[in-house]
């Protein structure tokens, strides 16, 4: 059986061995082609199944106002969250027990989620729908879901003592912007969720809910404001469950945007504007000294806050149908016939012009160009500046216009910048109305009755409150016209990233008044006159041991709504020592003297009492 | 203690063989309870139930059996040859039958003991390298007969008919490389060995053209749909271009893709699972594919378990993998060189050769040179038939290490 073998037996055994060890080779090399040479695609293959990356918004920087007072904030939200990879056991073992000709796998998980709401017995209704969850399963499987948000304190403290009770749920703390006081809100803006993702931030396979500034200054400081997102990286199973999570780049809060506005202030300007019973009306507080803006006012508001998380249909139509449109913001956005508070420029024209403020002009209770006849409201009589300028005559200023013709008031008006915009809001301003020099002296297209018009702050001159608060603030400091500013500094969230931080410089001087000094003593004389005296317009603006000047305005408007009035005052105060500008207009108001002077009075109020804490404003 | 040392020849033993086979079940116990311990099916199982115990006693189980193998004479085993060749028959065909066999995935292969399931056809692998070796072991000159030569090929074309109708045409695949290379040691003319190996390029160029391109209605004999998609999942072919006609709709052509994606998902995961491993791999149950349910769970620790090993140890631990069934083909080809009988040395060279063609076809599935077929890895997949009969056919080469006559 057993016989010696010769050497082709052994030559083919070796061959035989060597083609199994060659065999074993190409396994090797095939094993170093995949797991060396392109196990980075593999692996980037790997992450791309097993990976999610979600984009986590930054907590968005605050809006203060010079005090440190919150304009607009995030403020944490509590929310309950539900962890469906814990809750995957339950939705299973419910669905084996669930009734088999019902079930539906919707159901059966909002079911169980909703039992184990029941069991912490919150005092909050569990609003989270069958739909709701289940977009939740085919999209963001990974993500915990919301069910239930805006948990009161009680409901967070109830949760935190009875989450062992139940499975996978856990309560987050979520940014969640607040705007505490409506009276801003057209100043300080809105949110809106973000219409479309910039290329940068595609790759994610997330987002969480993130906003961007639609109006005001959280647009205009957006950038500023936002931050940067951060990334969070999940690890998830062959089903998409959630098992392990790290956050690779945590987000940068934004930072804070600290503003020259007084909050105080501000509330009791809209309270003052809002007690004339009017629905449209602005008001505008400056210090005429720095240019800064203390208050922007306008009637009516809307409430920032609906925006957050997205604002109910029924609610964006009604904003946006209502008339006046509380959308608009009438200290800057709207323009207006000045009316008489036109008269500061007209009047000042007429002295620069060389006009005697002594002289008289008789006033028969009209003034008459060519066969047109103006109204007069101030009674009949013999009239110099200070006396036509505090009853407010027609007359008294379409005569001396006359007498000057429209040059003068054009040059003064535009050393105003009557026809340009402040640039103090970006998006939000409306673009005024002034004629210029060449159409006045165009005389086949301006008649006297045009520059009777001028004067009298009718006819192709519209503005805004805004800039009839610079203009009134340039009388009282002497001719500085501001550009004026609301935002004083940036200040970084952390107070230890000091780089970011930045002071914006004082307002600008845009231009200076070209005029005699003892002609701006005269007009801010007559603007004293005005409020002091019992037979100025304005009195209703006076107030004991505070010098308030000013100028009433009521301008006649024809439109499609009918005939009604818009009313001014435009003052400053103290008479000695001015600091503050305050323009009260009020739409369809009764007369600048009835219906804005009381407004701008109570703004006076809540100023004096914010310089003298210690004293009731009115009675010192 | 003279009783123990007079069992075997203790000194003969081969120290590459057990070294190699050492760091093989270390390296299988490691990886089952890797590829298991996160697995739903186990929590809270009997210890025993638990597939990395089990492991522990399928390879007590074969070292027994070889233990007890290794106690006789290989020439005096393979007197048996036959009687064990003809049982294994009998199992095979027993397994066809309804109620005897028991159907899994699909494909009637196992029976069912209760605790666990054996798998006929692994034993019977080795009943027809043990039978090929005895009937070949004839003198040369007889293998120059056709009558012999053909009933060599029956010897082990017949068990290769009943796996086949199982079906489990990997199975039966894994026969044909240990007959080529018994016959061809064995000093089978060189003529007719070219035919052999001609025949069965030409069977399986038919084999493949029937599977592809006859239309089903026309097909005499249906082969189970799920060997034709794994072999279109192989070659790559687009499943719309075969399931979905030139008029079909979008539907059905998107039917068909995802038909293909939940075909080819184990290989794609496979393939990902390895290649994501890298060169020193992600670390031992640190493995994603695996613990996150990437790779199937229900094969993880069979069919694929050399995806988890590469993951986890990368191509160090897969090197080291191929270096020990290396240390085991080159321990066989050393004793069958030293044998200076044919019996041994064609049972050496038939153990590991066969050994050789489930590494090659596993580990070669899983990096997709070679089409999935459920075939285990020897030594390293859970399985207690695999385990037993790997350690029984190897069991088989230490005897002929044992009891060889050298010069």
């Amino acid at each position: 059986m057993s016989q010696p073998n010769n050497a082709t037996d052994d030559q083919r055994l070796y061959l035989a061995g060597a083609a199994l060890l060659f065999g074993m080779a190409i396994l090797l090399a095939g094993l170093a082609y995949v797991q060396v040479v392109t196990a980075l695609e593999h692996e980037a293959e790997q992450k791309n199944q097993s990976r999610r990356t979600v984009r986590l918004p930054a907590v968005r920087g605050a809006i203060l106002d010079v005090q440190g007072r919150p304009l607009a904030h995030d403020r944490p939200s509590y929310v309950i969250h539900a962890y469906l990879s814990e809750l995957r056991h339950h939705f299973r073992k419910a669905w084996r027990e669930a009734p088999h000709d019902t079930r539906t796998e919707a159901g059966v998980r909002h079911r169980v989620v909703g039992d184990f709401i029941a069991q912490l017995q919150l005092d909050q209704p569990f609003i989270l729908t069958e739909g709701q969850l289940q977009k939740h399963f085919i999209e963001q499987l990974a993500l915990p879901i919301p069910v239930m948000r805006d948990l009161s304190q009680t409901n967070v403290a109830w949760f935190m003592e009875n989450a062992w009770r139940v499975p996978g749920m856990d309560v987050e703390a979520q940014p969640h912007r607040h705007y505490p006081s409506e009276s801003v809100a057209h100043l300080v803006g809105r949110l809106r969720r973000p219409q479309s993702i910039p290329d940068e931030e595609r790759p994610y396979n997330y987002r969480l809910p993130d906003f961007t500034g639609a109006t005001g200054l959280e647009h205009t400081f957006n950038e500023t404001l936002r931050g940067s997102a951060g990334t969070k990286s999940l690890l998830v199973n062959n089903l998409g469950y959630r098992q392990r999570e790290k956050i690779v780049v945590a987000p940068t809060p934004g930072n804070n945007v600290v503003l020259t506005l007084d909050l105080k202030i501000q509330e009791a300007a809209y309270k003052a504007i809002k007690e004339t019973e009017r629905k449209g009306a602005a008001a505008v507080v400056m210090n005429v000294q720095t240019g800064d803006i203390i208050a922007l006012a306008s009637l009516p508001v809307f409430n920032p806050n609906v925006f957050i998380p997205s604002i109910r249909s029924d609610l964006w139509n009604e904003y946006r149908e209502a008339r006046p449109s509380p959308l608009r913001f009438r200290a800057t956005q709207e323009r207006y016939p000045p009316g008489s508070i036109f008269k500061i420029i007209s009047g000042l024209a007429a002295l620069e012009a060389g006009s005697n403020p002594t002289n008289f002009v008789y006033n028969p209770g009209y003034a008459k160009i060519g066969r047109r006849r103006v109204d007069d409201t101030a009674p009949p009589g013999h009239y110099d500046f200070r006396e036509g300028f505090k009853h407010s005559s027609n007359t008294y200023f379409i005569t001396r216009a006359i007498e000057t013709g429209a040059e003068p008031i054009i040059t003064l008006g535009n050393q105003f910048f009557l026809r340009e915009k402040t640039g103090l809001l970006a998006r939000q301003e409306a673009k005024p109305e002034f004629p210029t020099l060449a159409e006045v002296q165009n005389r086949s297209n301006w008649q006297d009755g045009d520059t009777a018009n001028l004067a009298i702050g009718q006819g192709p001159i519209a503005v805004t409150p805004l800039q009839m608060t610079i203009m009134t603030a340039a009388v009282a400091n002497g001719g500085k016209v501001f550009s004026p500013r609301v935002v004083d500094r940036i200040m970084p969230a952390d107070p230890s990233r000091t780089q970011e931080a930045r002071q914006f410089p004082p307002a600008d001087v845009r231009g200076t008044l070209n005029v005699k000094p003892e002609n701006l003593a005269h007009l801010q004389r007559a603007m004293l006159a005005d409020v002091a005296d019992d037979d100025g317009t304005g009195k209703r603006a006076r107030i004991e041991g505070f010098a308030v000047c000013g100028k009433t305005g009521t301008a006649e408007v024809r439109n499609r709504e009918g005939r009604h009035k818009i009313t001014w005052f435009a003052s400053y105060g103290p008479f000695e020592k001015p600091k503050y500008a305050v323009v009260v207009m009020v739409e369809r108001g009764a007369s600048g003297g009835l219906s804005s002077a009381p407004a701008a009075k109570k703004i006076y109020e809540a100023l004096i009492a914010r310089d003298n804490p210690n004293s009731i404003a009115g009675n010192r | 203690m003279k009783f123990i040392k007079q069992l075997i020849p203790w000194h003969r033993l081969d120290r590459t063989l057990l070294l190699s086979l050492a760091g093989l079940m270390t390296f299988g116990v490691l990886f089952v309870y890797s590829a298991t311990y996160n697995n739903e099916t186990y929590t809270g199982a009997h210890w025993l139930r638990m597939p990395h115990y089990k492991q522990i006693i399928f390879y007590a189980l074969g070292i027994g059996t070889a233990f007890v193998l290794c106690l006789r004479d290989y020439q005096q085993t393979a007197r048996w040859a036959n009687v064990f060749y003809w049982l294994s028959l009998i199992m095979l065909v027993a397994v066809l039958i309804p109620g005897i066999g028991s159907v899994r995935f699909g494909a009637r292969r196992w029976f069912d003991l209760g605790v666990t399931q054996f798998q006929p056809s692994e034993l019977a692998k080795v009943a027809v390298v043990l039978a090929l070796a005895q009937f070949l072991s004839r003198p040369p000159k007889e293998l120059k007969e056709p009558k012999v030569l053909l009933k060599a090929l029956a010897l082990a074309g017949v068990p290769f008919l009943l796996i086949f109708m199982e079906p489990d045409l990997g199975s039966a695949l894994t026969l044909l490389p240990p007959a080529l290379v018994m016959l061809y040691v064995a000093g089978a003319p060189r003529g007719f060995l070219r035919r052999l190996v001609g025949g069965c390029v030409i069977l399986g160029s038919l084999l493949l053209a029937y599977i592809f391109f006859m239309p089903k209605d026309w097909q005499p004999i249906q082969f189970p749909d799920y060997q034709k998609r794994r072999l279109m999942v192989y070659f790559n072919v687009d499943y719309a271009s075969q399931y979905a006609g030139a008029g079909a709709s979008q539907a059905e052509i998107s039917q068909a893709r995802a038909l293909q994606r939940q075909d080819s998902y184990n290989v794609v995961q496979a393939m990902i699972s390895v290649g994501s491993g890298g060169l020193t791999g992600k670390g031992w149950k640190q493995g994603i594919q695996n613990a996150h349910g990437y790779l199937p769970r229900g094969v993880a620790h069979n069919d694929f378990i050399f995806s988890v090993i590469a993951e986890e140890s990368g191509f160090a631990g897969s090197t080291l993998v191929i270096l020990l069934y290396g240390g085991i083909i080159v321990a066989g080809i050393r004793t069958a060189s030293q044998c200076r009988d044919r019996l041994g040395r064609l049972i050496a060279i038939g153990v590991v050769t066969l050994l050789f063609s489930h590494v090659f076809v596993n580990i070669g599935m899983n990096i997709r040179m070679v089409p999935v077929t459920g075939l285990p890895l020897p030594l390293l997949s859970s399985g207690g038939s695999s385990v037993v009969c790997s350690l029984l056919a190897l069991g088989l080469l230490q005897n002929v290490r044992l009891y060889q006559r050298t010069i």
